[in-house]
């Protein structure tokens, strides 16, 4: 008896822990989740040092990541290109919707650019556009990109987009433009202010962003307990985006 | 002819019009650097700057074009129209000038050319905003900016 007792104590106090923090609301919230993304001094370059990553548990995506597709297209505002057909809209993230044809069981999943360490888009670019920062962040630098879309066709993960026309009042931290291939860029401008990126802001449950060459990081702790597999491990690209439950 | 040489030399006699720029939104006492440099030699920064900002991550508010856009473009006219770089009437700050010197520029192809308000009304340029900004003092801070001061900072703003 005593030890139910005991049990009820200890589940009572968990609960009350958990009543608070839902009264502290989003200031809390948001300093639990920083220290994922320790914020970076703005007059300093990104450095080696860290690898951003991502590991998405499929299984705890209640909408198979809709709401992050939603979350990436208010913050970089793609996806209502007046005049571009449903085909040619930008596409940053998306889900996929995979069937066992044995068993029938199927799951959706949200696919983007994976930030690879060995990036084929960045081997194919003929201007040095398609690059990859020092932290592991793959993204389309505009200013030197050329439209020639080859990284389009190199991206095993159909990760990019080319924009077809002209745009205007795009959001002033995600500049997009006629004639650029772009992607999910991890939300740079967000991750060098000590942000997370807003897909992983809104499926809190079931992501994982944080640093992968910092052993005691989050994400990595995460990714040694529980593995966290690559899409298209084959190709040995060697991602910074990994899943659980596939 | 005589008549129409002479009447092209009253022409140069009138002199290059005086360029119409449009008026700085924020009231400093200068911009980032002194006028005369900023005339001459702001695409230099912008160039510098965005590499900076684009590959190596370096995201200082001094020479970034957000920052110009929010100091020296009203997003929208008296009429409450909103104002573009493109737009015929050339009253964008940058247009106003550029027009005048007969340069093109592509930044605004990508760039957003007029601050954004939509999402944050009170938005006002965060370097100058406690100094030159009337509506910054009775205006609630923005929540974000309290979440990245952090919490101490933030009691004295609420304050």
């Amino acid at each position: 008896m005593s030890q139910i007792n005991a049990y009820r104590r200890k589940f009572m106090a968990a609960l009350g822990g958990i009543a608070v923090g839902g009264l502290a609301s989003g200031v809390m919230l948001r300093t639990v989740e920083a220290g994922d993304v320790p914020a970076k001094p703005v007059d300093q370059p990104v450095s080696n040092k860290v690898r951003w990553g991502m590991l998405i548990d499929v299984n705890r995506l209640t909408d198979g990541g809709a709401s992050m597709v939603e979350a990436c297209k208010r913050e970089h505002g793609w996806g209502n290109d007046p005049k571009a057909s449903p085909e040619q809209q930008s596409q940053w993230i998306r889900t996929v919707k995979v069937t066992d044809k044995l068993t029938q069981h199927s799951f959706t999943l949200p696919v983007m650019c994976q930030h690879c360490a060995e990036p084929p888009c960045v081997d194919v670019c003929p201007t040095g556009a398609s690059m990859k920062r020092a932290d592991g962040i793959v993204q389309v630098n505009k200013h030197t990109c050329i439209g020639c879309r080859y990284c389009m066709m190199a991206c095993p993960y159909k990760a990019r987009s080319f924009v077809h026309e002209t745009l205007i009042d795009q959001r002033p931290h995600s500049p997009r433009g006629m004639g650029t291939v772009e992607s999910c860029n991890m939300c740079v401008h967000r991750v060098d202010k000590g942000q997370l990126p807003a897909c992983v802001e809104a499926a809190p449950q079931a992501v994982i962003f944080g640093d992968l060459n910092d052993p005691n990081s989050r994400i990595s702790q995460a990714v040694k307990e529980l593995g966290g597999s690559q899409i298209r491990a084959d190709l040995g690209l060697n991602t910074g985006v990994r899943y659980l439950g596939l | 002819m005589l008549a129409l040489l002479t009447s092209a030399l009253v022409g140069c006699d009138a002199g290059v019009p005086e360029p119409n720029l449009a008026p700085a939104k924020a009231k400093a006492a200068q911009c980032v650097e002194s006028t005369a440099d900023m005339r001459k030699n702001h695409m230099a920064y912008l160039n510098v700057h965005r590499d900076k900002t684009v590959i190596e991550g370096i995201r200082t508010t001094k020479h970034s074009l957000n920052e110009c856009i929010n100091c020296h473009v009203a997003p929208t006219r008296e009429d409450g129209s909103a104002v573009h770089y493109t737009d015929e009437k050339k009253d964008h700050f940058c247009a106003s000038c550029h027009r005048y010197v007969g340069v093109k520029i592509d930044c605004f192809q990508c760039h957003a050319d007029r601050p954004q308000v939509a999402e944050n009304i009170n938005y006002q340029h965060k370097l100058s905003s406690n100094n030159y900004h009337l509506s910054a003092k009775t205006a609630k801070p923005n929540v974000n900016d309290w979440l990245l001061l952090g919490n101490s900072q933030a009691q004295g703003a609420a304050q």
